[in-house]
């Protein structure tokens, strides 16, 4: 059903190369990808395979060296570093693995921040910040500093911040990294309560396999390229996961 | 709110995370500028001090004759003959100009009981018409009275002109100086510094003294004459009021001959000739130095650069004569003493205020290495590089703000109660200098600006380096397991 619109994000043929000390370090390697509306995708890879290169690329947060990254159907490579960071705020959301929140903020100001930064109405987002920290279950901290909160409580107040301006893309980076198990799960299934409540399409990365799973779409990447995807059927998680190294396969939820 | 707000708000949070380390900074900023205020408000009471007295005796220019120099002022070498066609040509030639003639004669007298010490002053003449617009001396009477132009005692004098070659070339005052040759005559009336009436109690509003004057310094010339103190004026400037007294320009005319003189010749055998001119008509376009007062300048930042273009102004009025400002005079008085403090002044804080941007500087940058995560996020959240800038810029604006706002109000403060409780220090012949304070716009204005300055400038270079992070590797160095 979601494969005939057309895809939320692109990427056409990306390469990303670094240069570390002197040494060219390829991240990633002629990555294609289409990605659709309201997709729940997990990007799994032993570390170094390239999945947070690709996450950032994705994000805008970095160019890839050749190949294109178009979202909704717009060319980013195209446009210039003011519009790409308007792009961000307007259209993206991001949640890291170490949260991020602003240590001398509350949750309520955690969470309105990117919507001050892209200029919204102070006091919509304050009402629309309220209703987020209730869904994602916060509500009751929202007058706290972010720095008191457990690591769980805080994650939960940077998926609420990543939506705040109603993106259209939520990008987590190993969402999870930094949580115990049980926290591990109850913000998968926030993520996935999002996804579908909302709509909003969703990538996460993890390299963990069991976090992975949440994914209704895995993709597998290995040396910087992307050597299996789901394609949105489960049954092919188990088939994907063997392009995975055996040592990758065995790992579990870490940091 | 809008992004302003953000980074005003971020930049608040930011010094509040850092305030111990940001108030020291504050705090030696603002003594630095309190320092700087205290001086600069000292300096410029004394300024005004001087200023007081020296432009009693130059106004703001003065000229004299191509061979005559600074010092010759309080002496008697200088003389110009076209005194008046000088003072007439610039007010013409320079609209607004006022020009005045002025008479100098240089002076020593003995004072109380015989033996006392023979002491020394310059005798300027002052001419009571013009003297309003050109030195002021007249509101600075702080006792007795100004010379009234009409004053019965101005003249009909017969005065004393001595010429005599003492052994050696040299003068010898025991032939003559201090010995009353005519009977009956009026002493001239004189003003003297009240500081120089403190130092000697035979000075006073009343006493009569005799000073013998040179004349003509040229042909060493001199002339033993009475006076009478008629008033005492106020310069705040001991040492000048000391020393510079003032008699009616007519008079010292008529002392040294500026006019149409006849009369006879006394012969004393052994002594010398004796010339008594009675009367005589002044010459009054005759004198030692023209004295010219410009017009107000438009503002009052710039006194030594208005000083100068008055000098350059009337310079090419005269082009043959030598023309002293009053910033020459004054560096000539003060030995650029002033000049020198005010530069080691502006040094000492300039050091000091470059450390404490170089502190700024390098407490932010090692601020922004640990907040390296927090502006990649902040990136990834739609923050354009200009929001991070403003977010460090706003924290150095705020400092150099603060900083400037504590460091007026400490010196204020310190002001105040020196002012209330007073200050005095003993100054030359036991003479108490009262320490005070003028505060001008223009240092409240650098003391406001310049610490600003600095701390923008020194949070300018950071707040780009963080706005140049790339978002990525800002995100990166916090997350180092990725």
């Amino acid at each position: 059903m979601a494969k005939k619109r057309n895809p939320i994000i692109k990427l056409d043929n990306i390469s990303k190369k670094y240069d570390e000390y002197g040494v060219a370090v390829k991240a990633l390697d002629r990555v294609s990808l289409k990605i659709y509306p309201g997709e729940f995708v997990s990007i799994i890879g032993p570390s170094g395979s390239g999945k947070s290169t690709l996450l950032h690329c994705m994000g805008l947060l970095d160019r890839p060296s050749t190949g294109y990254v178009y979202i909704e159907g717009k060319n980013t490579s195209k446009i210039s570093g003011k519009e790409v960071a308007m792009f961000r705020g307007d259209k993206l959301g991001f949640v890291f693995q170490t949260y991020n929140l602003i240590p001398r903020l509350t949750v309520l100001e955690n969470v309105i921040l990117p919507g001050l930064i892209m200029r919204r109405d102070p006091a919509k987002l304050e009402n629309r910040a309220n209703e987020l920290l209730k869904e994602v279950g916060i509500h009751h901290r929202a007058d706290h500093k972010g720095i008191h909160l457990s690591g769980g409580e805080q994650q939960r107040v940077a998926i609420a911040r990543s939506l705040i301006n109603d993106p259209i893309l939520i990008l987590a980076d190993e969402p999870t990294g930094a949580l115990d198990t049980d926290s591990s799960e109850e913000i998968m299934e926030l993520l996935v309560k999002v996804n579908k409540n909302r709509n909003v399409t969703s990538i996460f990365v993890s390299h963990d396999m069991h976090i992975a799973s949440y994914g209704k779409r895995t993709l597998v990447l290995k040396d910087g390229r992307i050597v299996g995807d789901t394609k949105g059927d489960l049954n092919n998680f188990k088939k994907v996961l063997k392009k995975l190294p055996k040592k990758a396969r065995g790992e579990r939820s870490g940091s | 709110m809008n992004v302003l707000g953000v980074s005003s708000r971020l930049a608040f949070g930011e010094l509040r995370d850092h305030k111990r380390i940001y108030a020291i900074i504050i705090l030696v900023i603002a003594l630095t500028m309190t320092s700087f205020m205290l001086e600069n408000a000292y300096l410029n009471y004394m300024m005004q001090v001087v200023d007081g007295t020296t432009k009693l005796v130059t106004s703001d220019a003065i000229i004299v004759d191509e061979d005559s120099n600074i010092r010759d002022l309080y002496g008697t070498e200088s003389e110009l003959k076209n005194a008046g066609e000088i003072a007439r040509r610039i007010e013409r030639d320079l609209p607004g100009y006022k020009s005045s003639i002025r008479v100098t004669a240089q002076g020593t007298y003995g004072l109380g009981e015989e033996g006392e010490v023979i002491d020394g002053c310059g005798i300027q003449g002052i001419n009571p018409k013009k003297d309003d617009e050109i030195s002021g001396i007249a509101d600075k009477i702080v006792k007795g009275r100004f010379f009234r132009h009409d004053d019965p005692i101005l003249r009909g004098h017969t005065p004393l002109y001595i010429e005599i070659k003492g052994p050696g070339g040299l003068p010898d005052f025991s032939y003559g100086a201090g010995e009353k040759l005519m009977e009956h005559e009026e002493p001239y009336p004189i003003i003297v510094g009240s500081t120089a009436a403190k130092i000697h109690p035979s000075v006073n509003i009343g006493k009569e003294f005799q000073i013998t004057l040179s004349v003509s310094g040229k042909e060493k010339s001199f002339a033993t004459v009475t006076v009478k103190v008629i008033g005492l004026y106020e310069s705040g400037t001991p040492t000048l009021d000391a020393l510079v007294w003032f008699m009616h320009a007519d008079s010292l005319r008529e002392i040294k001959r500026y006019g149409e003189v006849t009369g006879k010749d006394w012969h004393i055998p052994g002594v010398g000739t004796f010339r008594g001119y009675n009367p005589i008509e002044v010459d009054r376009n005759r004198g030692d130095a023209v004295i010219i007062k410009a017009p107000d300048p438009l503002h009052k930042l710039d006194p030594i650069g208005h000083s100068e273009s008055v000098k350059e102004e009337v310079s090419s009025i005269v082009p043959f004569l030598k023309v002293y400002s009053w910033h020459d005079f004054l560096i000539y008085i003060a030995g650029s003493m002033q000049d020198v403090v005010t530069i080691m002044l502006w040094g000492s804080i300039g050091v000091t205020l470059l450390l404490c941007g170089a502190a700024i500087k390098y407490v932010m940058d090692s601020i922004i290495m640990r907040k390296t995560r927090e502006i990649g996020s902040l990136k990834a959240f739609g923050a354009r590089d200009r929001v991070i800038f403003r977010i460090y810029l706003y924290q150095g604006l705020i400092i150099g703000l603060v900083a400037g706002v504590f460091g007026i109000i400490i010196s204020l403060i310190v002001m105040q109660l020196v002012n209330f409780y007073g200050l005095n220090v003993e100054f030359i012949g036991g003479t108490q200098l009262k320490v005070g304070f003028i505060i001008n716009w223009f240092s409240i204005l650098i003391a406001l600006t310049v610490p600003v300055i600095l701390a923008v400038l020194a949070a300018a270079i950071p707040a780009k380096k963080a706005s140049m992070l790339s978002p990525v590797e800002a995100l990166r160095k916090g997350e180092l397991s990725l």
